[in-house]
């Protein structure tokens, strides 16, 4: 029985490395092994966690179908800590080929040293027209002149509506249809409208990111975070009718109390009609069934059109083999061309041409927050960007709460994010030197 | 070699792999630690970095948000602290007074405990949620008013603390039953021989002996609460408006969010100093009255 035992076990040990040669010898063939040498495999992190991932695996697939001479490997990471990872792989020289940076995380990335210019996407055979980017969001990637990474998205902050709510309140075009408000009347009209008082059930608009909701209005009244010398301006007369504006909402009850908690998730649940949320939110509306929804682009509440917005931008690592840089740029043009199937994930392309396309037009919400894109207020481009934010967001969490007056709430955030700036042109003079 | 020699090298070698763990991976960091907090280091510019001296203390002394900090971690401590003592102290007294069942009851208090902090703040994010949560279901049911438990200043901390006790107390309470279990019953017999009440047995004889045991507990739940992160971390994200944002929190973010990594390393530091302060005049106090 002992020796039955033994010869069973060596059997089966034969027959697996039996296997696994076999196995190793067909992968070898069938995949063209033998000149895996010529094979350059590139690596893409992103924070693409969600099904937008899923879209992205997918333009992947087929571009290293198309590519065989090319193997990209794509790393998602959630952005809560996607940028620890990048800048500590990216400083110790073990960062990916390529990475997703948002447009105003880059002058931190750059002063780490790590990311490279990505010019050579613009020039040479296959090139991408730089004219077929807005002037604007490629303004946010270039340093001294140079392309710093190039925009595959740019996705601004838009306004969302529950159509069957605000029919039922009767906020109807023409056709009979929900109509989606355009001027701050027409907004305020339809947030009174839709706000059942009496139950406390319904809300015609609630608030969802608080901060980025007041950054919406400020870019419609002309608002900045800094002035052309690189000093806070975040009391200017501009953001402050902004914040009064969003704060002024709460204050006179329009609004769910800042304590309420409703904001998105109320919009899903069929409790609020409108909120203003990213573009990129259309992809959890897609997974809830009969739920009729609209995206138009915030409301005139200031002097124009307007939104805060950002981009998905593709960053080259500094210190590529020439194999590996040039895979690089064929897969970055790959994936500008492709940024029409991007959009599906609930972008918008930054590529002006693939906006005019039919099939963009068809994608409701996209289509509609694009409409945004000229008037599209970035953050700031500062290597401080965390900080400063931080103290932005904390004014307006005391301005919506009514603990300081919006006034208030910005002068004492401008003095804080004044003091960030001096501070780090201190510990880093070599950055300010132009 | 001796005797004694063998014991000694043969203890040491038991020792051995704690010790290497332990210099690798305690000592060496806080060492660096400490050298980081006295130099200007920002991740994304780490061949600008300098040594600045105490800069970065006296930075962080004159920081509104390490003060913010500073009162959100008090404020849980002062909190957490006396309440992790009396009800772990009571639900130590209850186990020990059951007759049956004690097995299975301690079990389930100390279950809580074997969850992640992440898991145990995403359940009890849902528990608290305005709308749907079940605690403001619950209170809808029988007729009392909804809190906004998380995104409210006054309740926003004490929801913090709700969870760190529902998932801390079981620890506690296993600590005390087994100091009353210690308790040698001649004690407790010789009191009844002598005519005492069950209340003088219990403040003359019980806590006394507990007393040790006690401000075991004290100290490790106050060191436990300066050092609150997770829970916060997931519950509030650190708000509403930082109240619950607390010195942990505002060091990692310093650190890994901002990169500036020296700045980081001093305010770790001077936690350290708030928790040796706190933890000296404590045993000062208990061993005066003692």
């Amino acid at each position: 029985m002992q020796k039955s035992g033994n010869f069973n076990i060596r059997g089966l040990l034969g027959g697996l490395a039996v296997i696994v040669i076999i196995t190793g010898l067909l992968r070898t063939f069938l995949t063209g092994g033998f000149s895996a040498s010529n094979k350059v495999s590139i690596t893409f992190w992103n924070g693409f966690t969600g099904p937008d991932g899923i879209v992205m695996l997918d333009i992947i697939k087929e571009f290293n179908k198309e590519n065989p001479d090319i193997d990209v490997g794509m790393q998602r990471i959630p952005w809560a800590t996607y940028y620890n990872k990048l800048t500590v792989a990216g400083s110790e020289g073990r960062g990916p080929a390529l990475f997703i940076s948002h447009a105003d995380a880059i002058p931190r990335l750059r002063r780490a040293g790590f990311v490279d210019y990505a010019d050579d996407v613009f020039t040479g055979d296959g090139a991408i027209n730089p004219k077929d980017f807005d002037r604007y969001v490629l303004d946010r990637v270039k340093f001294n002149g140079r392309f710093g990474g190039v925009p595959l998205d740019v996705h601004p902050q838009g306004l969302y509506c529950d159509a069957d709510m605000l029919k039922k309140a009767g906020i109807i075009g023409p056709s009979g249809e929900a109509k989606v408000p355009e001027t701050k009347e027409e907004f305020l009209r339809a947030m009174d409208a839709a706000t059942i008082e009496r139950t406390d059930k319904q809300w015609g608009y609630a608030l969802t990111v608080w901060g980025a909701n007041m950054r919406a209005v400020m870019a419609q009244f002309d608002g900045k975070f800094l002035d052309e010398k690189g000093n806070s301006v975040l009391n200017c007369p501009e953001n402050v009718k902004a914040l009064e504006f969003v704060a002024g909402l709460t204050k006179k009850g329009k609004v769910p109390p800042p304590s309420n908690g409703l904001g998105w998730f109320g919009f899903r649940q069929g409790k609020v009609a409108m909120v203003w949320e990213g573009v990129y939110m259309v992809g959890d509306l897609t997974r809830v069934n009969s739920f009729h929804y609209l995206g138009g682009p915030i409301p005139v509440i200031g002097n124009h059109m307007g939104t805060i917005g950002n981009s998905h931008v593709m960053c080259i690592r500094k210190n590529l083999s020439p194999k590996e840089h040039d895979a690089v740029i064929r897969f970055v043009r790959y994936l500008s061309t492709h940024s029409l199937d991007w959009a599906q994930a609930g972008q918008i392309p930054a590529r002006v041409s693939l906006r005019s396309s039919e099939r963009f037009k068809g994608m409701q919400v996209q289509s509609a927050f694009a409409k945004q894109i000229p008037y599209v207020l970035f953050p700031p481009k500062t290597p401080v960007i965390f900080e400063f934010m931080l103290q932005m967001d904390l004014a307006c969490e005391y301005a919506v709460r009514g603990q300081k007056t919006a006034q208030k709430a910005l002068d004492d955030a401008q003095k804080e994010t004044q003091a960030i700036i001096e501070r780090d042109r201190r510990e880093h003079p070599e950055d300010y030197k132009s | 070699m001796t005797y004694i020699q063998k014991r000694n090298v043969t203890g040491w070698l038991f020792l051995a792999p704690f010790m290497c763990s332990f210099f690798l991976f305690v000592f060496v960091p806080v060492c660096i630690s400490l050298w980081l907090s006295f130099v200007q280091l920002d991740l994304t510019n780490a061949a600008q970095s300098k040594v600045v001296g105490f800069q970065n203390f006296s930075d962080a002394l004159k920081d509104d948000l390490f003060w913010k900090a500073t009162h959100a971690t008090l404020n849980y401590a002062v909190l957490m602290v006396p309440a992790v003592l009396l009800i772990g102290t009571a639900l130590g007294f209850g186990l020990y007074g059951m007759s049956r069942g004690r097995d299975l009851v301690r079990g389930l208090i100390y279950l809580p405990g074997m969850l992640n902090v992440a898991a145990a703040g995403i359940l009890w994010q849902w528990f608290f949620n305005n709308e749907f949560g079940l605690i403001n279901f619950t209170a809808k049911r029988i007729g009392l008013p909804v809190l906004p438990w998380l995104s409210d200043k006054a309740y926003a901390m004490p929801s913090v603390v709700i969870m760190s006790l529902w998932w801390t107390i079981g620890a506690t309470s296993i600590i005390i039953l087994t100091a009353l279990q210690q308790i040698p019953q001649m004690f407790l017999e010789a009191a009844a021989l002598d005519g005492a009440s069950q209340r003088q047995t219990t403040f003359k004889i019980v806590f006394p002996i507990l007393r040790p045991v006690l401000f075991f507990v004290f100290i490790t739940t106050t060191i436990g609460a300066f050092q609150m992160f997770g829970q916060a971390m997931i519950l509030t994200g650190g708000g509403p408006e930082f109240s619950t944002r607390g010195l942990v929190q505002f060091m990692f973010e310093t650190a890994f969010n901002g990169f500036r990594f020296g700045y980081g390393a001093a305010i770790s530091w001077l936690l350290f100093g708030m928790i040796a302060v706190f933890a000296v005049i404590q045993s000062i106090v208990v061993r005066r009255d003692s």
